[in-house]
């Protein structure tokens, strides 16, 4: 009577855990999106950081602690991309299921190939780097595909009951990007070869995708204003090699690289890098869309 | 030429530093868009480390070593007579010039680890040298990670939540010396001691949260006053006999993000216990004495912080944040000799602007009170201080620092005491993997 009064119960109480929506919260805007695109009905997610913002410098606000309380799933960037705010955060919101290496935990690094890992010995004089590898990496459609199928699979642990609904959106996903793939295409076969001077060494898998020669930085050591002397030197270069152009992401201060791009004859492209960096856009494809049309305007 | 030859190195350099990438990143330049995303949707996912496991220099991020850090402040200065009171991790100026205290000191070194120490709990140890005066413990607190109902314990040796000066490191710090009231109310080290913490995160729309703390607070070594709030004075038993007596607070903080740009921070602090033993003995000539107040006494706290920080600097690099603290003590019985008078309300606070004017640049403003209200063994003493801050980068600043200080004789006003002035000089760097901070 009473093991059947308990299977009762835990019966009871799985359909009351399927009925509830998986809560995903994700470290930047295009995660929250890749997650929708994903979970569907079947999810609410929440991101902790805006597109409109560094993603190295996010403030960890204790509302954010709120949050993150509630998270069956935290999809973060990982490559330390988050170590300056999100750690006090996790600590902070008591929620076990979202420690390190937790069920609720998607490290979503480890989906893809990290760039720019350093094979030498690495210290600070280089500046703020990544020693494990460059985490700008959710822009190219291939590292969003990954991504996305990475949410998925772990979605479909956490929710063994939706593993086909979950596994239905992500084929919708990638057919929606595969009808795109074409004009995406078109439109960066005249950036291949095309030098160019980043702000920061943040579109490294950007330049990989369409094939952009990155010749300079005018962040040269990560978080360090560049000097008037660097500054120099990369005006120089850009002038004897030939780039056209200044890439800045939305949320820098465009001051010091409107100065390079003004001195070298290059243009300044203002670009986005993450969902929710302007209001026009709102999901993944509008963020490949809008990137591409201010790398070719 | 002379530019272009470094520049060229430079880029020589840094791209040997780093990786060619993997051979499998991306898809084959032949194949189309619509390929890639087919191979990458139907291959397994990823589930590769971080880093390749066949370099040994990557190897060493999977350590399951602690972090470790170093951060040292060195600080010289000069000052124009003895401050009212010094914090423990003040500077102390050990030489002279002429008649005036100056000196160039290590003001203090601290040596962090932190590590996760299973699913359960997390742990901390932060060991200082303050001013080349030997090693101590600051803090060494473990803290739940897995507890239920919202709640997490910390225990150890560790700062209390009391206020919100209290529970920061040196190096978090926006002036070289820690407020006054700091020092007058919770002793020269703070309210730190031996002692559990329950915190609770109220269920609630916004950030509320409610924790209570138990110190043990002993009597302190080879010194006869209290160097935090509670405890037993050495000088009344004996530093030998004296037991650690309690300590209790408990804690309110609450947390409004007004605006995207604007966040409000508030709290509401108790604490029961010993108060330190400083004070001072009315008279023509103000003497204030490190003595004990065994007198137990009940401690009250606001605190509030109030920021404005736009979410990105693509409009520039201004923010500006108002830190405010006010504490009101009650005295249970009067001060016994030397000092005298009622047992209070005495109190005292600081308030402080500190804005980003620029990338690289900080400025700072801070009013210090105590003797709000005043009694006759907390005579109204007031500092005014600046505060101007370079950052080199994140891991290394530059600080000037000039305060202004004045204790009043009994029964008159603010500013109305001889002036005492102290400029200082504060190089801090920071060396290896400190977390990050609370907001």
């Amino acid at each position: 009577m009473t093991r059947t009064l308990l299977a009762l119960f835990l019966l009871g109480s799985l359909g009351a855990f399927a009925d509830e929506p998986l809560h995903v919260v994700t470290t930047i805007e295009t995660f929250a999106d890749l997650a929708r695109s994903i979970g569907g009905d079947q999810v609410e997610v929440k991101s902790l950081s805006h597109g409109y913002q560094d993603p190295h410098f996010v403030e960890a606000k204790p509302n954010l602690m709120v949050v993150l309380n509630r998270a069956d799933v935290l999809a973060r960037v990982g490559l330390d991309l988050e170590i300056g705010w999100l750690p006090p955060l996790v600590t902070g919101s008591r929620n076990e299921k979202i420690l390190p290496g937790q069920s609720g935990d998607i490290d979503c690094s480890q989906f893809i190939d990290p760039l720019d890992v350093p094979t030498t010995k690495v210290d600070r004089s280089q500046g703020d780097i990544h020693p494990a590898g460059n985490p700008h990496y959710w822009i190219p459609p291939v590292n969003a595909v990954r991504i996305a199928k990475g949410m998925m699979e772990r979605f479909s642990q956490l929710r063994p009951g939706s593993k086909e609904y979950f596994a239905q959106r992500f084929q919708a996903f990638v057919a929606d990007l595969k009808t795109r793939a074409v004009k995406w295409e078109a439109l960066a076969r005249p950036l291949a070869g095309a030098k160019v001077v980043t702000y920061h060494k943040s579109w490294s898998y950007v330049s990989k995708w369409l094939k952009l020669d990155e010749v300079g930085y005018v962040e040269n050591r990560p978080g360090i204003p560049p000097s008037p002397d660097h500054l120099a030197q990369l005006i120089t270069t850009m002038k004897a090699v030939g780039a056209k152009k200044v890439i800045v992401e939305t949320f820098y201060n465009r001051a010091i690289a409107d100065e390079v791009a003004e001195q070298a004859g290059a243009t300044l492209v203002s670009a986005p890098s993450n969902v929710g960096a302007s209001k026009d856009i709102t999901t993944y494809p509008q963020l490949v869309d809008a990137l591409l049309a201010a790398l070719t305007k | 030429m002379k530019r272009v030859l470094p520049f060229t190195l430079t880029l020589l350099v840094a791209s040997g530093a780093f990786a060619q990438e993997p051979p499998d990143a991306g898809a084959p330049a032949s194949s189309s868009l619509a390929d890639e995303l087919d191979l990458a949707a139907g291959t397994p996912s990823k589930a590769a480390p971080v880093v390749p496991p066949q370099s040994p220099v990557s190897r060493a991020f999977q350590s399951l070593n602690p972090d470790i850090s170093v951060i040292a402040d060195v600080t010289a200065g000069l000052a124009r007579g003895p401050s009212y009171s010094t914090a423990g991790d003040d500077p102390v100026l050990s030489h002279a010039v002429g008649e005036l205290p100056a000196g160039l000191t290590a003001q203090e070194v601290e040596i962090g680890f932190q590590s996760v120490v299973d699913p359960y709990f997390k742990a901390e140890l932060y060991l200082t040298i303050p001013n080349q005066s030997g090693l101590e413990v600051e803090e060494a607190v473990v803290t739940t990670t897995s507890l239920p109902a919202n709640l997490q314990a910390r225990t150890g040796l560790f700062r209390s939540a009391f206020g919100r000066n209290n529970g920061q490191h040196l190096h978090v710090q926006e002036f070289t010396r820690r407020p006054l009231v700091n020092e007058a109310y919770l002793g020269v080290d703070g309210l730190r001691a031996p002692g559990a913490q329950l915190s609770w995160l109220v269920p609630a729309p916004f950030f509320l949260q409610l924790s209570g703390e138990v110190f043990a607070v002993g009597a302190p070594e080879g010194s006869p006053h209290l160097s935090t709030f509670g405890g037993t004075p050495a000088s009344s038993k004996g530093a030998s006999a004296a037991g650690p007596s309690l300590t209790g607070t408990a804690e309110l903080k609450a947390f409004f993000p007004a605006t995207e740009s604007l966040s409000v921070s508030a709290g509401l602090n108790v604490a029961r216990g010993t108060s330190p033993g400083l004070g001072c003995v009315p008279g023509p000539v103000v003497l204030c004495l490190d003595v004990a107040l065994p007198s137990p006494s009940t401690l009250g706290a606001f605190d509030l912080y109030v920021k404005y920080k736009p979410p990105n600097v693509a409009g520039g690099y201004f923010a500006l944040a108002w830190t405010t603290e006010v504490f009101v003590r009650q005295l249970d019985g009067p001060p016994t000799l030397p000092l005298s008078g009622t047992p209070g309300p005495d109190g005292g606070l600081y308030t402080q602007l500190v804005a980003q004017v620029a990338r690289r640049w900080l400025v700072g403003l801070r009013e210090d009170l105590l003797g709000t209200p005043s009694t006759g063994y907390m005579p109204r003493t007031q500092r005014t201080s600046l505060s101007v801050t370079y950052l080199f980068s994140e891991f290394a600043r530059l600080r000037a620092y000039g305060e202004r200080e004045t204790t009043a004789p009994p029964g008159l006003g603010f500013f109305s005491g001889p002036p005492v002035s102290a400029a200082y000089l504060q190089l801090e760097v920071s060396m290896g993997a400190h977390g990050a901070h609370a907001f």
